[in-house]
Formats: structure tokens, sequence, C-alpha cells
């Protein structure tokens, strides 16, 4: 999966919730029918540039089996990355698909 | 903006970061463990690539390595010492030239606002001179708007009570101080309100090394009366010790006073009214004012010097110009108050530089490549090290890195130890040659970002090679070295060829005799221009002069010369002769001046009594306006027509500058007869000659202070420079010398000792140890030979360059080139057999299990 795209579909789960990193990595899994794996190898330097780049921030929560973990929550400059990277997915994605059907 | 800031923080909080960063990751696994999947990576190797994206990584491995740096460079103590004084001498010395180039090109001096102040000088259709006549000064200072202030400079020497020797007063316009922002230490400066006025009292500022060496730094000096040349004046202050201000020369003056006081404590003077050329006149400076700039005051000025013309067409200049150089630095003074014809010659002290500064990079690049071979010997030596570093994973970027910054962390040291030893050095010869206190050596920014520069430089130069070498692994490594001999070899050639051609054209120039007999000769100036002599009066006076000369016993012969030899006076011409360009000196003499110097005729005749349009030029100037062709009877036009009646001998004065030789000797003129100095040859001692001629000049006018200089005297003066150079390139070229042979032993006994396993093989099977030791030669001779062609060469196209701006440097001294040839096979010869021979007396088993 190319990095570009692990950060959109960071910032995408981002959105709707606040996680941690582990449940990040579940959620992008289940969400594609357990297509898409995330290793910690290319997590953890995406979640390390989006804190850096302050598309998101980290706060301490508590974790399901009760343990200290950081949470991300999406910034308001997250949430406008989201959509302009969003938007450049989608034309780039219709410019695929309209080859694809017609060539 | 924001990222950078927060990048910044990540720097800064890096501890609880990277804390967070841990937990996370642990908290991962701890999630993965849950679900049973234990295939567990590195954590550490993870955490750092996560730190990545903080982009602070390049900074820990910089700090790593300079950390590592350090301790491999304190573990062998003796390597890190000899490696750090190499470069301490190769970059000192850069340093030292640097730093006085420094000094007189680039640092602004002492003075407020250096940048807007500027020299001008005059220059006509056919002329040019240094000094400005003061009338003409004064006009400019008064219609000029472009230049905010005009500061004029007139050096005169003056007797003061108690000195022995006469001292250099500098005459200035009132402004000088406050233009040039000098305070004074005691008392009060210059003040235009107070000491312009026509009827002020007479004042002088003392310069603060004259205050230390005259009243011995006593307060109480200001107030005091000075008596200089006999007249009564006050001091009013002393100017602070690291004030030089501006001046005809680089030396400190003595003192300051009003140049309107002039005629007063000089008698005679007519330097407030002489628009004449012949005029002492002053160096001229001034400030621009602001938003003007050199052109527009360049432009102002010759307007102003046209209208100054109508009203003195026969002082003034057609179409005389007055050009403009910056002020604000020690060059500007080197000038000094030259006059002549045609085009003034360029500053004669870049070629100087541009020599030295060569050198100096040659020692440089000699010593670079000293270090370059000891470390990639060092670096052969460390293979077991490096080996296990790549085995637990470094990369080959990152173990050049590594080795690049122990190159750069002993550069630094290098620079370090460099400026200290160049300081040391520029502060010494300074001292040596009492230079003023305001040209101060301490070492500025440029010095030490030169430096910094030189030493990241010879980084490269030492470091990168054997960290390429090493990072690839001794592929190629046998090509690197004999790069790196043959490199050696051309670069101590070269060094050791020049500085012996400097050396030997020194010693020739400082040994041999200057063409004519000075030993005997007394030269007393008068100075009757000073005392206002017409030239009627002072026919008169040198008459008597003379007479009186003659009738003292053990005098043989006495003359007139406008420019006695050897003396500070010097008029330089440029013209068209013959189609040739020829730079001379000119000089007008009196018909028995060639008798009392001993100055041969070597063909022809010297001019007559009364005789005019006619000249007399040195053999070495006849070559170069016709040569091949006979002089004798040639005209030569220089304003009027000249015959020339005679061919003299070559005078020689130590000086850089091959025109040196080239003299014309003219008739005296009435309008230099206020300006002659009469030169006396004695059979006794030039002593006791001279103490009889102080009497006799003062017993004719009681009013004259003469100057009257023994000639041998002059000479050492003279000469102590040249020894001064001599000695100085020659340590130079020890140096290099030393430092190139001790390369040369290191590379090649490096060179040898590595094949040492080979030799034993060959030994084992039976090679005859002749026969190896000429394998190894062999392989020498090749980047040797390569070495020392490119060396020659080189050699002699510096010498070539050389040839045209020094003088005495023959092009192709054999000599020269046959010690520097002979030096080199021999240090080779002797640095391959040594280790060779150990390697031939080696067992062969223990060769072959060597390493």
């Amino acid at each position: 999966m190319p990095s570009g795209a692990l950060t959109l579909l960071i910032l995408r789960v981002l959105n709707s919730g606040v996680l941690h990193g582990y449940a990040i990595a579940q959620r992008i899994h289940t969400l594609s029918s357990e297509v898409l794996q995330v290793e910690e190898g290319a997590l953890y330097p995406a979640l390390q540039k989006i804190l850096l780049k302050g598309w998101a921030t980290a706060e301490w929560g508590i974790s399901e089996t009760n343990r200290k973990v950081r949470f991300y929550r999406l910034t308001p400059a997250g949430r406008k990355q989201l959509a302009s990277e969003l938007s450049d997915y989608h034309r780039v994605h219709e410019a695929i698909q309209a080859i694809l059907r017609t060539a | 903006m924001r990222t950078l800031l927060r990048r910044l923080g990540y720097l800064w909080n890096r501890r609880r970061y990277d804390a967070e960063l841990a937990n996370d990751l642990e908290f991962h696994r701890e999630m993965l463990a849950r679900q049973g999947n234990t295939n567990l990576g590195n954590a550490l190797a993870l955490r750092e690539e996560a730190r990545d994206a903080w982009g602070w990584t390049w900074l820990d491995r910089l700090s790593q390595d300079v950390r590592y740096a350090a301790r491999v460079l304190r573990k062998s103590p003796l390597f890190t010492l000899a490696a750090i004084l190499m470069l301490a001498i190769g970059i000192g010395v850069n340093v030292a030239v640097f730093g006085f180039f420094n000094l007189v090109v680039l640092r602004p001096i002492n003075v407020r606002d250096p940048g807007s102040l500027v020299r001008f000088h005059r220059r006509g259709q056919t002329q040019y001179a240094f000094a400005v006549p003061y009338p003409e000064a004064a006009f400019l200072r008064e219609h000029s708007r472009t230049l905010a202030a005009v500061i004029g400079v007139n050096g005169t020497s003056v007797a003061v009570e108690g000195e022995e020797k006469p001292v250099n007063a500098n005459f200035v316009t009132p402004n000088f101080f406050r233009e040039l922002g000098g305070a004074s230490s005691l008392g009060r400066v210059l003040d235009p309100a107070v000491d312009e006025a026509a009827g002020a009292d007479p004042v002088v500022v003392l310069g603060h090394g004259f205050w230390l060496r005259h009243f011995g730094g006593d307060p109480s000096a200001v107030g005091r009366t000075l008596r200089l040349n006999g007249r009564q004046a006050t001091v009013i202050g002393v100017a602070a010790a690291d004030f030089g201000g501006v001046g005809s020369g680089v030396s400190e003056p003595a003192l300051w006073a009003p140049i309107a006081q002039h005629p007063y404590f000089v008698k005679g003077s007519r330097l407030l009214t002489d628009l004449s050329v012949e005029s002492p006149g002053v160096s001229l400076w001034g400030r621009l004012s602001p938003g003007q700039n050199a052109s527009a005051a360049e432009e102002e000025l010759r307007m102003l010097a046209a209208e100054l013309r109508r009203q003195y067409p026969a002082e003034i200049w057609e179409n005389e110009r007055l050009l403009s150089a910056p002020g604000g630095y020690a060059t500007s003074m080197m000038m000094g108050n030259r006059r002549g014809t045609g085009v003034e010659q360029g500053d004669p002290i870049y070629p100087i530089f541009a020599l030295v500064g060569t050198l100096t990079l040659l020692i440089l690049t000699v010593a670079c490549g000293n270090l370059g071979s000891m470390l990639l010997a060092r670096g052969v030596a460390r293979q077991r090290e490096i080996a296990i570093r790549v085995a637990i994973g470094a990369g080959n970027g990152r173990l050049i890195r590594q080795l690049f910054t122990e190159s750069l962390l002993l550069a630094l040291l290098g620079s370090a130890a460099g400026l200290a030893f160049g300081t040391v050095v520029i502060r010494s010869l300074l001292a040596a040659s009492g230079a003023p206190a305001w040209l101060d050596p301490t070492p500025d920014w440029r010095v030490s970002t030169f430096a910094l520069a030189i030493g990241f430089a010879s980084a490269i130069l030492f470091g990168l090679t054997p960290a390429l070498q090493v990072g690839r692994r001794s592929s190629g490594a046998n090509l690197a070295r004999q790069v790196l001999i043959g490199a050696q070899v051309a670069a101590s050639c070269v060094l050791l060829i020049v500085t012996g051609l400097l050396v030997r054209a020194l010693t020739n120039a400082t040994s041999s005799s200057p063409g004519f007999e000075y030993k005997q000769v007394v030269a007393i100036s008068p100075d009757l221009a000073r005392n206002g002599y017409s030239p009627a009066r002072s026919q008169a006076y040198l008459d008597a002069l003379e007479e009186r000369l003659r009738a003292t016993p053990f005098v043989q012969s006495v003359s007139l010369a406008l420019s006695p030899p050897l003396g500070h006076v010097t008029i330089s011409v440029g013209t068209e002769l013959n189609g040739h360009h020829v730079e001379f000196q000119s000089n007008y003499v009196s018909p028995t001046f060639f008798e009392t110097m001993e100055l041969p005729i070597l063909r022809g005749r010297a001019m007559r009594l009364g005789e005019r349009r006619v000249v007399v030029v040195s053999d070495a100037m006849a070559r170069m306006a016709w040569p091949g062709e006979e002089p004798l009877g040639k005209t030569m036009s220089f304003g009027d027509n000249f015959t020339v009646v005679g061919i003299s001998g070559n005078v020689r004065t130590v000086k850089f500058g091959a025109s040196d030789t080239v003299h014309a000797y003219f008739p005296l003129e009435d309008a230099h007869l206020p300006n002659l100095t009469v030169m006396a040859r004695t059979s006794g001692s030039p002593q006791d000659l001279a103490r009889a001629a102080a009497i006799a000049a003062q017993s004719l006018d009681s009013n004259i202070f003469p100057t009257v200089e023994i000639l041998s005297n002059s000479f050492r003066t003279n000469l102590e420079g040249a020894e001064y150079s001599t000695l100085a390139i020659s340590s130079l070229g020890l140096i290099a010398q030393l430092l190139a042979c001790f390369g040369i032993i290191g590379v090649v006994s490096y060179a040898v000792s590595q094949r040492t396993r080979e030799i034993g093989i060959r030994m084992a099977l039976g090679a005859k140890p002749a026969h190896v030791l000429s394998v190894v030669l062999r392989h020498l001779s090749l980047p040797v030979l390569a070495g020392l062609m490119v060396g020659v060469a080189g050699a002699a196209g510096l010498s070539h360059f050389l040839r045209g701006r020094l003088y005495g440097i023959s092009n192709l001294d054999p000599a020269a080139y046959l010690a520097a040839i002979a030096i080199f096979l021999v240090t080779v010869g002797v640095a391959a057999v040594r280790p060779a021979r150990k390697a031939l007396r080696i067992d062969p088993w223990r060769a072959l299990r060597h390493e």
C-alpha cells in the first residue's frame, strides 16, 4: 500500500472517532473486509508524520484492556487535509476508471 | 512554519516523545499477542523508523559519529598529535598569508565609516601624481558637493628637540580627527572651529606611540611646549592608541599639526600656495556625501579641475581628472606619493600575495597528501574494526560518513591550531618590522572563517579519498595510492624548485654589488625648497656647499642629483620609445655624478657642464628601447628631444620589480635646484664626512636642518627587508621540503610494506632479492616519474609568471631544477629501500601469516 494512501486511510478512520494506534490498524483491517493489513512498521511512522503536520493530536486515555495508551484525535487542519486528499483521490480514481472503461 | 516549530518541539522533548512512542508500540504488541500473533520484529528498529518522521535522525547520527571519532582519535594520541601538527603548519602558513592580506587589503582601517572614504590621485593625459598640491585640494574642498568632507595630509619630517632623528609629522586639515572619528586618549584633538583660523596658536596632537617613547607616557605632557624645527608648539592632546588615521604611508606619524601651521614650523614652506607638481602637496581623501558614489565625485572633481585650470593653465593639467580608489584600507596608504608620466604602475602587492599564497597552498596540499596517506594506512590497519561494523549492519554510506567525520574533526582541530600558529607568525613579523599599533593582527571573522573553510577544504582533500577507499574496501586502493604518490611528488617538486629559484634570486640580489660604489658616499639634502629658496639662491647656496665639501679633507668627488640612489624619492616614467613601452626611473644629475657614485660609463660619455638636451641611459634601458641597435646618438623624445650620449652600468637596488635597473639620467635644470641633494665621496671615514657636511650645510644658513644619509646605512636598511624576505621564503621552502620528504617516505614505505606478503611469497618461491627489489621499485617509478614531470612543468610555468613580476628570477635555472629532482629521487629511493629490505629479510612463513 502506498504511504500516501495509508495516511488517507488513517485520516479517514480518525474522522469517525478518537482511536488508539492498534484500533486504527484493526479498523482498517475490518473495514477493508480483512484485505488490508497495516503493519506497525508502516503505521507508526505515518502516525508520527500526521502528528508532526498537526493533522491530529494525541491524548492519554484508557484502553479496553485497561491500559494507559495514547488516543489520536483529528484536528480541523486534519479534516481539511482529509477533504483535499479525498477529492484528489476521487479525481485520480475517476480518471483511472475512465481509462479502464474505454480503452 | 508550524511544522518546523513542532519539529523543534520534538527535538526539545525527545525523551518524553520517545517514551510515548515506545508505549504505543508496546501496547500494539500486547494486543497482537492477545490475538496469538507472536511474530515480533525488532522493537528498537521499529521505533527508530517511526522517529525518522521527526527529522532529527541526522543529528543523532552526527553526534554519534562525532563522539565515536573523538574516541578513536583519543585512543591513538600520537597519530592525532602528528596529524594536528601537520595541519597546523599547513593551515597556519595560509592563515598567516591571508591574515596579512586581510590586514592590508580587506579589513577597513580603524576610522569612522571607512566605506565612504575615498582617496584621490591626479591623472592627466600623460602624467599622474599621488600628491595633490594644497591649493588645488583647498579649492576642491571648498566647492565639492558630492564630498561631505575633504581631508588633506602632508607628511613632513621635522626636528624635535630631544630626538636624535627627525620625526614624521603629519600636517592635516583640521577636520582630520572629526571626520575620521579619531578620539584622544588625553587632552583634545584638532578642532576645525579653533585650529582652522589664521591666527590660531601653534598646536600639535601627539601620536600614542610617540607620546610613550618621547614622554614616557607622562600625562602631564598635555599643555607642555614642544619645539619643532626650533619653533614652539603646545601639545593639546594625545591620540587614542588604536587610531592611525590616514596618511601617505602605513607608519604611524609622531604627531599631527594643523596644515595651516606648516609655514610656521617649516621655514620658507610654500606648501599652502605652491600649485606646481613639484610641491610636496597633500594626499587627498574625501568622504562621499550620503547617497553619492565615487564616480559621481570623480565627475564633479573633473569639472572643478577644469574650472581651476582656467585660472592656472600651467599648473592644472589638461583634462585633469582626480581618480578615486577606496580610501578605508591600509593599501590606500601604500601608494606613497609617486608621480610620473604615463599610467601609474599597478599595486605591486597583489602579485606578491599571489606568489606567496600559491606557495603556502602548495604546502597545505603536501601536508594534506601526507595526512591522506597516513589515513589510508590507518584505514587498512582498521580493516578488522570496519569489518565488524559492516557485519553488524553499517552501510557503506554510513561508514564513509563515519570516517569523513573523523577527518572533519581532525581538520577542525587543525584549523584551531593553525589559526593560533598563523596569528603568532603575523604578530611576531609585525613586531619585528615595527608596524604601527593600529595594525592589529588579532584574527577577525574573516580570518577565522578562512581558517575554518580551508580546514574543511583540506578535510575533503585528505579525508575523502581514504574514506571512500575504505568504504569500498580495497578495490582500486592501488590506483589511489599511485595517484597519491604522483600528486605528492608533483606538489613537492613545484615547491622545491620555486623556493629554490626565489632563494637564489634573493641571495643574488643581496650579495652582489648594486652596480655602484656606495660605501664611501654621503648624501646631504639641505631641503632648500622647504626653506623657500628660489633657484638662483639655491644655485649660490649649492655652489658654496660644494666648495666647502671639496675643501674638506679626504673628499674625492662632489656632485648633485635630484633623486639620490637608495633614497626615498623616485620618479618613474612610462613612455613609448622606438615602438617599445619602457618604464624607467628618471633622474637629473650633475656631470660628476657618475664619478662620485663610481657608476661606470660603459660607452660614450657623461653629459658636460651646461649641456642640455642630452641623456645618459642605463644598459638595461638601452637594451629595452633599442634592442640590437646602436643606442648612442639615438633621440629620445620626452617633452623635448634628448640625444643619447652615453650608456651607464645598471644600478640595482634591492627591490621586487624588474624596472629597477632601467634608468635615464638627464642634465640638471634650474627648476630642480631647490630640491637637489649633494653627494660626496670620501676616502676617509664617511661618518666624519657626514658630521662635517652637516656643520657646513648649517653654517651657510643657520635655518637649514639638512638630512645627511650615509649610503652604506641606507643600503643596509634596504637589505634588511630583502634579507627578511629571503629568510621567510627559505623557511617556507624548508617547511615544504621537510613535509614533502616525510610524505614521500610515508607513502612509499607504506606502499612497499603493503606488499610484504607478496615479497614473502616471491622469496619463498625462490626469487632473487635484487629482482624482487627491482619489481617493487619499478612499480613506484611510474607515479614518481609522472609526478616529477607534472611538477617540473608546473614549476616552469610558475617561474615564468614570476619572471614577469619579480626581479632576478631566471626561467630555467638548471641548478635549482636538478637539485630538486635529485632530492626527490634520493628521498624516494631511501624511502623504498628500507622497508623493502626489511621485507626481504623476513621469514617467508611469517610473511604468509602476516595480517
